[in-house]
């Protein structure tokens, strides 16, 4: 190889390591924990201006033609250390567009137009970081001791950033395969859901913005310092859209596909146009096309990318072929829910992993005479239309309480605003005697209050058990911090949370299925995986919303004979459902609700025998 | 005083285009619960048409009726060829769809945009055309062309008016805009409405190109990229998916940034129309008009 | 109590093995390439792709480094044009040292980071590289350290004061620095009378750095800056900027602003002024056929013909450095580019000095007897400065055959003479440009040296 082809080459793996790390920082952020950041290039672009204005001599000393902020003339690696944290920094602001009140497309086009303002606003400000033309002459790292066009030193530039993208691509590793990363592909997979198991959303979401923000300033100081200028002209919100057609196609949510990705496109693909030759400037533009092209037809065809998001097997045996229709094949073990001791687990003397299902009331709250959860007058509108006006329930401990109504009562309006999806409109909500009608869902999930979903709510894309082990209250692993000190950290909490969920994986019949992913299942147990969800969440009291829905009536009895027990060992359950046999026969107390408000409660049997409750709902 | 009127001038012209594209772009929201990003990229696609027509002799402004069709033709296609598929698959897979949407959309404002420049070329190029002479009123410059414009504009909007109050083809839109499934059980034809819907949206956004084309004296493949935030701008500030709103939207963006133009530098007149578009998606992502959250 | 009767094996989560043999792989290609450089080190420090000869008989490569894409996508095949129409003239009259030359373009897509692995591409896959032309401001400041640490010659388009002082052994530049530009701008304003100066320059790089120079000067020179502002190339309509200028009175608009913009920007202060268009004092990037055409078709051929003036090297237009110069340029019609009228080619951006450069190196090579650019790369200055003695030629023909009669020579190009500084910058003397109705390119003036000094 001649002398210019391995100088190439070196520019080719400098640009790999560069866009590696670039990839890395989009796919953590949007492929394991969903946030779509159209602003991603801001974040590079807010590195390199960092290591360039840090290492760059003041302007007058050099020449006084370029005018920029800073000029510090800092040697290598603070200027690289730097961007990192200025990468991240810059993502803090950000966070306001990605709280839970703003749509996902919404927050993205948001995104998008701050990159395009950012880049105007750079470009006209002159003074800030010389403008159009950018930074130049920016030094290369310790180019006072080497010869940065030599040869040797470009290979060890080059393994540096190899290197340093080996070093990212273990670090994003380490939080992907952690609790925390669970919970952020969770996030993912359905937010509403994972808000209402006690994830808290916002400060997930920031933390990603946050550490993708950095590494991909890491990788703009990467780049700087090799082509030593950085003009906006490198950063256009078109280069957001290169990395994520990268991620896309290489794999959203498998950082191997990241890496593949940012090798195929950001670097294979534009430097295989590079040796087309065609009429001026029409490569380029067929270039951009393709890459559209590629996207759309990804998403059609191939939504997961060349290299798809592994399954994450947790060792509980060969998952089945199909998933069974009919659950008669499932038998639900009978007993007591209340997982075993220490000693029925190999190898585990003396951990915690038998946790009982069911969490007394959080201490320090004034007792209520037995009252769990008891709703004030509590109304919520539509526009105008009462869905739910002026209701006032008890629910007792250790009871299994009924919520039934005709078609749009009001019921999973009010479970909503119970549980704290909805906020009310007016009115109060007392959890264990404490007053939680401000506190946001996750919050109330902490506290023990948990819900269902009316529709389909499993994380599809998590196998059963990573479903099952998601809703874990305490995982020391579920936090960044917790992810990043490592698997010997967390791994004790995990093991417990894992005998835990395999205990109800037992109990529930569907020991088979854990490796399962949840979005394979068939609708019962779908359900059921749920019920077990919420009930890993270590709940004080269950809001269950039409738990047995398109569920074969035999299974629905097995799931109340369990809820049942469950409620015997001190559990609260309020349920709200259509199958009137299934109130019968394990509901008691039982509310009727009907246009908003509540008709009466009672047994089933004094509801049967009143008139208007007769005439509102039972009628045939 | 002078310099007042006279952006307050320009701001009615920006504020007139900009209101026939974003009534069209948050009505196609409205219908199907997509940002079509490649709504500028049409725009110009259009304009462009109405060029080569143009170069061969035709008037422009028999050019603008060209563009409208092939927006309209454009648009459908691009609804029913790319956006339909994907939501169909995304909600049939219970996987939410909106993220996805964006990102397609991009992919077709990529396609569409360099595939068109790839055609046309690099060079910028301007319809040949006279703007007609300027009225002068006490500061306000404005040539004919440019209240032909307004006038124009302002056509259109009583046209959506009409048409969404008073026709059964606007109510019918509007019920499918507010819920699709109920519109259908009332008996709508919602697949059609919303073919008609994004053909005359389409329509509204060929001639919005032509109208910005005519307006900018010069033009090429990628005019439309920093307008396209405008948009934007003035359909969030409306509410996204209220015609209604698009049109105080656009009133208010057009005015706002040409005026703040003669106060400061005009180099950030954009970022007003930014800054407004982030703030309203941070405090009412509803919009003004629109409900709250 | 429920007791679990299976055995169950441990809980601990299966690692994802793989994903450590990823970043195990990762780790290995990093030592490997530290591994190479530690062998590479001994060999060769510093490698230098213009060090072999050209095998007899092959083609040279001039390669032209520009945008072909992006904002600036007109510069590339502009450049090409003079590139093709010099290269061809050199191959007419024997070649140089056997070989003949080819252009070929190299797309630096306007922006830096592209601009450096594709003059790696370049040197990687042109064995037969001789000289490099092009490298524009968008990427200019990237790419020279890369192509002078390769000892490759490079004429350049850039104005950016980075090259006014700074020592690049190959760097070679035939256009006026930015600085000298804005003073040349100034000093036809003067000549013209004018007194108050409106400025119009658009925000990239190119643009930008005409305006502090500028106002320097104005005030210089005793005239007033009436207006400043700054248009975005990105924006789609000027209007409040247009009429910001015209409110101030000027008696003159100095502009730089390509793209559609200067087209817009020009038609609506034309408009705003009543219909009457107020001077306008251009750059030389303005003397472009792409330019003329869209500020024609905004604001009419006529109104440019009358209104319009431009600052532009003093390069020849007839005599006998024009004529084989012309005949190169128009050989090429119907071959290369061409965006209507190809005569406007000749007055291109690039057109003269790149042309001049070509014919300096081709030059330089026949007397060095050498292709490589280490052993030729002084005989440029020699040849471009002149010795005592020297004969003066005006073209490749005329200067290859007086080499073989064993003379010294001094090239003097359409471009007129050459005087490089110890930067290898060679400034030239300004000339007014204007355009004709039919969009032709003519001289309506000189600035003279003391002139220009008169106002930096």
């Amino acid at each position: 190889m001649t002398s210019a082809q391995l100088f190439y080459v070196i520019n080719l793996l400098i640009y790999a390591g560069v866009d590696i790390v670039a990839c890395l920082g989009l796919s953590q952020q949007f492929g394991v924990a969903g946030v779509t950041n159209f602003a991603f290039i801001i974040f590079q672009a807010a590195g390199a201006y960092t290591a360039a204005i840090l290492s760059l001599p003041s302007q007058a000393a050099n020449g006084g033609f370029q005018s920029y902020i800073g000029g510090w003339n800092l040697p290598w690696p603070v200027p690289w250390i730097a961007a990192a944290i200025v990468g991240g920094l810059v993502a803090l602001p950000f966070t306001f567009l990605v709280g839970r009140r703003l749509r996902g497309d919404f927050a993205a086009v948001g995104l998008l137009v701050t990159a395009v303002m950012a880049n105007l606003l750079v470009t006209d400000y002159r003074p800030l970081l010389n403008g159009a033309a950018g930074l130049s002459l920016v030094p290369a790292p310790l180019q006072g001791e080497y010869n940065p066009l030599s040869q040797s030193y470009q290979w060890v530039y080059a393994a540096v950033a190899l290197v340093l993208a080996a070093a990212v691509f273990w670090l994003v590793q380490r939080v992907t395969e952690s609790p925390y990363g669970r919970s952020l592909r969770a996030m993912r997979d359905n937010d509403l859901v994972a808000d209402s198991l006690g994830k808290n959303l916002v400060s997930m979401r920031a933390a990603m913005l946050v550490l993708g923000g950095a590494l991909a300033g890491l990788s703009g100081a990467i780049l700087v310092g090799f082509i030593n200028l950085w003009a906006p002209s490198a950063w256009g919100y078109a280069e957001t859209i290169v990395l994520f057609a990268a991620v896309i196609i290489g794999g959203a949510g498998n950082h191997r596909g990241a890496v593949l990705g940012a090798i195929l496109v950001p670097v294979g693909f534009e430097e295989a146009t590079r040796y087309i030759s065609g009429p001026p400037g029409l490569v380029d533009d067929l270039q951009w096309v393709a890459i559209g092209l590629l996207i759309v037809i990804f998403l059609w065809f191939r939504p997961q990318g060349v290299l798809p998001e592994r399954r994450r097997l947790i060792g509980a045996g060969p998952p089945p072929v199909k998933p069974l229709d009919m659950p008669n094949d499932l038998v639900m073990m009978p007993g007591s829910p209340r997982a075993a001791d220490a000693t029925s687990h190999d190898g585990l003397a003396g951990s915690a992993a038998g946790r009982p299902i069911t969490r007394s009331v959080p201490s320090g709250a004034q007792p209520d005479g037995g009252v769990v959860l008891r709703a004030v007058d509590v109304t919520r509108d539509f526009g105008g239309v009462h869905a739910v006006a002026g209701v006032s329930i008890e629910v007792r401990r250790g009871t299994l309480t009924g919520l039934i109504g005709p078609n749009g009562a009001g019921k999973s309006t009010l479970l909503a605003m119970l549980a704290g999806t909805l906020p009310v409109t007016s009115g109060q909500v007392i959890y264990a005697g404490a007053d939680v009608t401000g506190v946001p869902a996750y919050r109330r999930a902490r506290l023990g209050l948990v819900r269902t979903f009316q529709l389909a709510s499993e994380f599809k894309r998590l196998t059963v058990m990573e479903n099952l082990l998601s809703a874990v209250p305490v995982n020391r692993g579920d936090s960044l911090a917790g992810a990043l000190r490592g698997r010997r950290y967390w791994r004790r909490d995990e093991e417990a949370a894992i005998a835990r969920a395999r205990d109800l994986l037992d109990r529930f019949g569907l020991s088979g299925y854990a490796d399962t992913y949840a979005g394979d299942l068939s609708g019962g147990q779908r359900r059921l995986t749920e019920i077990m969800r919420a009930l890993m969440a270590e709940p004080a009291m269950l809001l269950l919303d039409e738990p047995m829905a398109g569920v074969h009536p035999r299974l629905a009895r097995q799931i109340g004979a369990q809820l049942l027990g469950l409620c015997a060992e001190g559990m609260t359950i309020l349920m709200v459902e259509h199958e009137l046999a299934i109130m019968d026969e394990f509901c008691d107390p039982v509310i009727v609700m009907a246009e908003g408000a509540v008709l009466a409660s009672g047994t089933m049997a004094s509801l049967r025998s009143r008139a208007e409750v007769v005439e509102a709902y039972l009628v045939g | 005083m002078s310099l007042f009127l006279a952006s307050f001038g320009f701001g009615l012209v920006t504020a007139a285009v900009l209101a026939i594209a974003a009534v069209g772009f948050t009505m196609q929201f409205a219908v199907t619960d997509v940002l079509n990003l490649a709504y500028g990229a049409v725009m110009i696609a259009s304009a462009f048409v109405a060029y080569a027509l143009n170069q061969a002799g035709v008037d422009v402004w028999i050019g603008l009726l060209a563009a409208a069709v092939a927006g309209a033709a454009g648009s459908v296609l691009l609804n029913q060829g790319i956006y339909t598929p994907f939501q169909r698959r995304a909600s049939a897979s219970g996987i939410r769809a909106p993220i996805t949407m964006v990102i397609v959309s991009l992919g077709m404002m990529l396609i569409i945009e360099f595939g068109l420049q790839a055609i046309v070329g690099g060079t910028n190029v301007s319809y040949t055309m006279s703007q007609g002479p300027t009225v002068k009123a006490d500061g306000l410059v404005l040539t004919t062309v440019q209240l032909v414009i307004i006038g124009l504009s302002v056509v259109i909007m009583a046209g959506v008016h009409v048409l969404l109050r008073y026709t059964k083809l606007g109510k019918a839109m509007r019920a499918t805009a507010a819920n699709r499934s109920l519109a259908r059980n009332c008996g709508i034809r919602t697949a059609r409405i919303v073919t008609l819907t994004w053909a005359l949206t389409g329509a509204l956004c060929g001639i919005a190109g032509t109208v910005f084309a005519i307006n900018n004296g010069s033009f090429g493949a990628t005019s439309t990229d920093l307008f396209l935030v405008v948009i934007l701008a003035a359909v969030f500030l409306g509410g996204p998916g209220q015609a209604y709103g698009a049109m105080a939207g656009a009133l208010v963006i057009g005015l706002a940034t040409e005026i703040s133009a003669a106060y400061i530098n005009p180099s950030y007149k954009y970022v007003i129309a930014f800054a407004v578009l982030l703030i309203v998606m941070a405090v009412r992502p509803g919009g003004v008009l629109g409900a709250t959250a | 109590m429920m007791t679990i009767r299976r055995t169950r094996r441990s809980a601990r989560t299966t690692r994802p093995r793989t994903a450590r043999r990823a970043a195990a792989g990762l780790v290995a290609a990093g030592l490997a390439a530290a591994g190479l450089a530690a062998c590479s080190s001994s060999s060769s420090s510093s490698a230098a792709a213009g060090g072999t000869a050209a095998a007899s008989g092959s083609s040279l490569v001039v390669a032209d480094l520009a945008p072909f894409s992006g904002p600036d996508a007109a510069l590339g095949p502009t450049y090409l044009v003079s590139c093709d129409g010099a290269t061809q003239a050199i191959d007419n009259a024997g070649g140089v040292l056997g070989h003949k030359l080819t252009c070929k373009g190299v797309d630096t897509r306007g922006d830096p980071a592209d601009a450096v692995p594709a003059t790696r591409q370049m040197f990687a896959t042109t064995p037969n590289l001789a000289l490099v032309i092009g490298c524009t401001s968008d990427e200019a400041a990237s790419v020279v350290p890369v192509i002078n640490a390769d000892k490759m010659v490079s004429f350049c388009m850039t104005g950016q004061s980075e090259f006014d002082s700074t020592h690049f052994q190959y760097f070679y530049r035939l256009v006026p620095p930015d600085l000298a530009e804005s003073y040349a701008m100034i000093a036809i304003a003067q000549q013209l009378g004018y007194k108050r100066i409106a400025l119009a320059f658009g925000n990239d790089i190119g643009s930008q750095t005409f305006i502090q120079p500028a106002i320097a000067s104005i005030n210089k020179a005793g005239l007033t800056l009436a207006a400043n502002e700054t248009l975005d190339l990105n924006a789609s309509t000027f209007r409040t900027e247009a009429d910001k200028i015209v409110a101030a009175h000027p008696d003159v608009i100095l502009t730089e602003a390509l793209g559609p913009t200067d087209a817009t920007f020009l038609s609506e202060v034309k408009q705003l002024n009543g219909g009457k268009m107020i001077p306008v004092i251009g750059t030389s990037a303005d003397i472009s056929p792409d330019w003329y055409k869209s500020v024609a078709a905004a604001i009419g051929a006529s109104t440019v013909a009358s209104s319009f003036h431009a600052d532009n090297l003093v390069t020849e237009t007839s005599g006998p450095s024009y004529t084989p110069f012309y005949n190169a340029i128009m050989a090429e019609k119907g071959k290369v580019g061409s965006t209507g009228n190809f005569a406007t080619y000749l007055t291109a951006p690039g057109a003269v000095h790149l042309y001049d450069g070509i014919n300096l190196a081709a030059l330089a090579m026949i007397e060095a007897k050498s292709t490589t650019p280490s052993v030729y790369a002084p005989y440029i200055i020699k040849i471009g400065d002149g010795t005592a003695g020297a004969v003066v030629v005006h073209s490749f023909a005329e200067g290859a055959a007086a080499l073989k009669a064993g003379k010294a020579i001094r090239y003097e190009g359409p471009g007129g003479p050459t005087s490089f500084d110890s930067y290898h910058d060679s400034p030239g003397i300004f000339q007014i440009d204007t355009y004709s109705a039919s969009g032709a390119v003519q001289v309506a003036g000189n600035i003279s040296t003391a002139q220009l000094r008169a106002v930096s």
